[in-house]
């Protein structure tokens, strides 16, 4: 499997030799570090097999299944400065190379698809952010939808690209020349990202990308690239560079569920690195109130005939949505709801631990949800069962370790994932 | 059982509409029953209650109830009932041992239903001592939701795999699973949940939890969750933000005696019913956002950028008072000015080379 694949990227370089002003290197060196390079030729599922006593292997599966659930929950829990203001340029390969069939149905209408589930993801998970697209196409960058914190303005723009094809070639240096102009403006207390989907194995460039490279880092623009094909030198020297010698910001999709993966990550705020590079400072804010007329009236935002609005509480204006910047008067406008949206990044929930058997006799259902346990086997065989298992907890048991309830993993997934709280710690008083 | 029969399958997916499952949490804050005892002692409010989870259960005889009790100093299951283990199996059947008083005119469910939360809300309050109730009067709002929650995304969950090809998603990537599961794309083909808060308690005691309610509410408006709120007394800020941020109905009963009767008329339809329907909503939701310097309702405040702690004035020496960070004061709100170093620089070139640079001088001069 690891042959083929190399023969593949070796023969498209090979034959796009002459277009490319940079272009991918031969990822054998360097792909044992990589994340997302190396991960599958390890995992050989088949191999990790171990017939149960019943002689099925329906415990292993179910083990795996599990095992797969918690690899995506334990994260850093840690409380982190996160810049919680984003200002994120999202850039879509358009070029030929995105019209491949290599993920279902093409890498343009899955990336497109994907997209939509970003943006959407992005401002549940960001909501006083802001968010633009661009698109390469044809060695030009495009402007799909500018800077605004509206998601359907977005998802209607990526909609329309559907229509059309992916066509030329990309030019990454365009690409991020356009960003770096869209995010100029931005202020210094948010971040500023670029986040770059990107099929090509080349980038056709009308000057020197590693000038532009530069300048991205003096005006502290972060980069993160998720690849489709292989690992290209150029975007990996790109995030690199960018993130601060960060090599996790670039990876490069396996399949069609690690793409989608690689692309959700993005929607968690970054960590802050240092006070420097983003200049904390105290944000004026309106929280305004809602009103409903008997007439309607025009929303200063887009001059739309509404009867319900809010209203500005600096100038009055009213505006049709929040959170909203005032047409009139700059002030920013949100609601106290979307600041508590962010909370959790900041206030995350701890992780929970695995409950050996020597523990698991303490529960014998999930606290929250009442599903029962696997009743707790004679202790002989508790060694033979822990070593079938790894990365899940034997006893299919999860302890919070500040309450000591036992929860399942799907409760686990669910408090960790959705709602952010711990259903014991919250159920029970604090004394 | 009828599965065995491939034709029962088809008529469910063709004719039947997907069962609702309705949560209801119950605040028992003793302290704000009390007060409520001349109008409507708690008794006769669980009665009326029981009444209104009869009709629901028996609008359609696959919908689901599970009742959470919010008490002083923890919150509880009242249904299904946990404590004894598997009592309740997969179709929420109840083994028939446990039955105690055998009633023949009485619908089944309507009876475990009945028994179970009157047994469980007697044990709550007679484990509830004195010295738990002294000096506290909120109620464990947080983590009833929570509850509520989990127990309807193992519903979810477990109705999704009973009726297998309705969310054809789940099955092919698990490991996409739960955005597809947490998104709701197929409204009709899924459970339908929905939580109803019996609230009686205000606001002000339940600060604290503040984060965690909010982080429910946030969850119910991700999975689609409709949170209806019946406040019988006392006003709560919380929860006008819950029901209007979920969709969901917020009254505020003027007479608390007529319960059963609002609860019949305004929360017994389904989200579906609900489309075609002209709800009691509330227009003049309290947006406004309190300070944590001197919790002051503040309409316009500073925010500090790292934490998002809101302030009424800008903090003693622009220290951010929850996470410390030193802040920059001085021009909030205001843009960068659109290049300003180069007309800084011209100046000082012209300062210092004033007679190098021949043409702008001979200029003006002559």
């Amino acid at each position: 499997m690891a042959d083929s694949d190399e023969e593949y990227v070796g023969d498209v370089t090979e034959d796009e030799d002459d277009l490319q002003v940079t272009r991918g290197d031969n990822p054998r060196a360097k792909k044992r570090k990589q994340r997302g390079g190396a991960e599958w030729e390890l995992s050989r599922t088949w191999e990790t097999l171990v017939e149960g006593a019943d002689g099925t292997i329906s415990s292993t599966v179910e083990g795996l299944l599990e095992a797969n659930k918690r690899k995506r929950l334990l994260k850093d829990t840690t409380p982190l400065q996160r810049g919680i203001i984003r200002h994120l340029i999202l850039i879509i390969d358009l070029s030929q190379s995105m019209s491949e069939k290599d993920v279902r149905p093409t890498r343009y209408l899955l990336t497109l698809r994907y997209a939509q589930e970003f943006v959407r993801e992005f401002f549940e998970q960001n909501p006083i952010s802001q968010l633009g697209v661009l698109g390469l196409r044809d060695g030009l960058a495009l402007r799909v939808s500018d800077m605004s914190g509206n998601p359907t303005e977005h998802l209607t723009a990526i909609q329309a690209l559907k229509t059309q094809d992916p066509k030329g070639l990309p030019s990454l240096q365009n690409g991020l020349e356009m960003a770096r102009g869209a995010l100029f403006h931005t202020p210094s207390h948010g971040t500023r990202e670029v986040l770059i989907i990107f099929g090509s194995l080349l980038s056709s460039d009308p000057g020197d990308i590693h000038q532009t490279i530069g300048t991205l880092i003096s005006d502290k623009v972060r980069v993160r690239v998720v690849g489709l094909a292989a690992q290209v030198a150029i975007c990996r020297e790109l995030c690199t560079k960018t993130n601060g010698g960060d090599e996790t910001a670039y990876g490069v999709a396996l399949n069609e569920q690690h793409f989608r993966e690689l692309m959700m990550d993005v929607t968690t705020p970054p960590a802050a690195y240092s006070e420097k590079e983003s200049a904390s400072s105290l944000l004026m804010m309106g929280f305004p109130s809602r009103t409903v007329e008997a007439t309607p009236s025009l929303c200063a935002c887009h001059s739309n005939p509404s009867r319900g609005g809010y209203l500005c509480s600096r100038c009055n204006s009213k505006v049709c949505n929040l959170p909203a910047e005032c047409p009139s008067c700059g002030l920013t406008l949100i609601l106290s709801t979307h600041l508590a949206r962010s909370y959790h990044h900041l206030f995350p929930l701890i992780n929970w631990v695995e409950v050996p058997w020597r523990r698991a006799s303490r529960s014998s259902a999930c606290f929250a949800c009442g599903i029962s346990f696997p009743p707790v086997p004679p202790e002989d065989q508790w060694q033979v069962a822990e070593s079938q298992t790894k990365g899940m907890s034997v006893s299919s048991r999860y302890e919070c370790t500040a309450c000591h309830s036992h929860f399942c993993i799907d409760c686990d997934l669910f408090a960790h994932e959705v709602v952010h709280n711990c259903p014991g710690c919250q159920s029970k008083s604090a004394e | 059982m009828n599965t065995v029969d491939a034709s029962e399958h088809y008529e469910l997916g063709a004719t039947d509409l997907s069962p609702s499952l309705l949560t209801i949490v119950i605040d028992t804050n003793p302290h704000a029953w009390d007060i409520l005892e001349d109008s409507l002692p708690l008794s006769k409010a669980i009665a009326n209650i029981l009444v209104f989870i009869n009709a629901h259960l028996a609008c359609n005889y696959a919908n689901e109830i599970a009742v959470v009790a919010s008490h002083t100093q923890k919150a509880a299951w009242l249904y299904p009932s946990q404590t004894p283990p598997a009592s309740t199996d997969q179709d929420g059947d109840v083994s028939m041992s446990t039955e105690t008083t055998p009633q023949p005119n009485k619908y089944r469910p309507f009876r475990i239903v009945e028994d179970q939360v009157t047994r469980n809300l007697k044990e709550l309050m007679d484990s509830t001592t004195a010295t738990h109730l002294h000096g506290n009067t909120s109620t464990m709002l947080a983590g009833a939701l929570t509850l509520a929650l989990s127990h309807i995304n193992r519903r979810t969950i477990a109705w999704a795999e009973e009726h297998g090809g309705a969310n054809p998603d789940d099955t092919t990537a698990e490991g996409t699973a739960p955005s597809n599961r947490y998104s709701a794309s197929n409204e009709d083909e899924k459970l339908q949940s929905r939580i109803l808060i019996v609230s009686v308690s205000g606001s002000s005691d339940s600060a604290h939890q503040y984060i965690p309610v909010m982080n429910s509410i946030f969850a119910c408006q991700r999975l689609h969750i409709p949170i209806d709120v019946c406040k019988l007394s006392g006003d709560a800020v919380f929860l006008q933000q819950a029901s209007d941020a979920t969709k969901g109905i917020y009254m505020s009963l003027t007479e608390p005696r007529g319960l059963l009767q609002y609860l019949m008329m305004a929360f017994l339809p389904d989200q579906r019913s609900r489309r075609h329907l002209v709800l009691p909503t509330r227009v003049d939701v309290d947006f406004r956002a309190a300070c944590f310097c001197h919790r002051r309702v503040v309409d316009v405040g500073f925010v500090c950028s790292i934490c998002l702690s809101i302030f009424c004035e800008p903090p003693p020496e622009n220290e951010c008072l929850t996470c410390g960070t030193h802040l920059d004061v001085g021009d909030h709100n205001a843009k960068p000015a659109l290049l300003p170093r180069r007309k800084k620089k011209k100046k000082k070139a012209n300062g210092a080379s004033g007679s190098g640079t021949p043409m702008s001088v001979s200029t003006p001069g002559s």
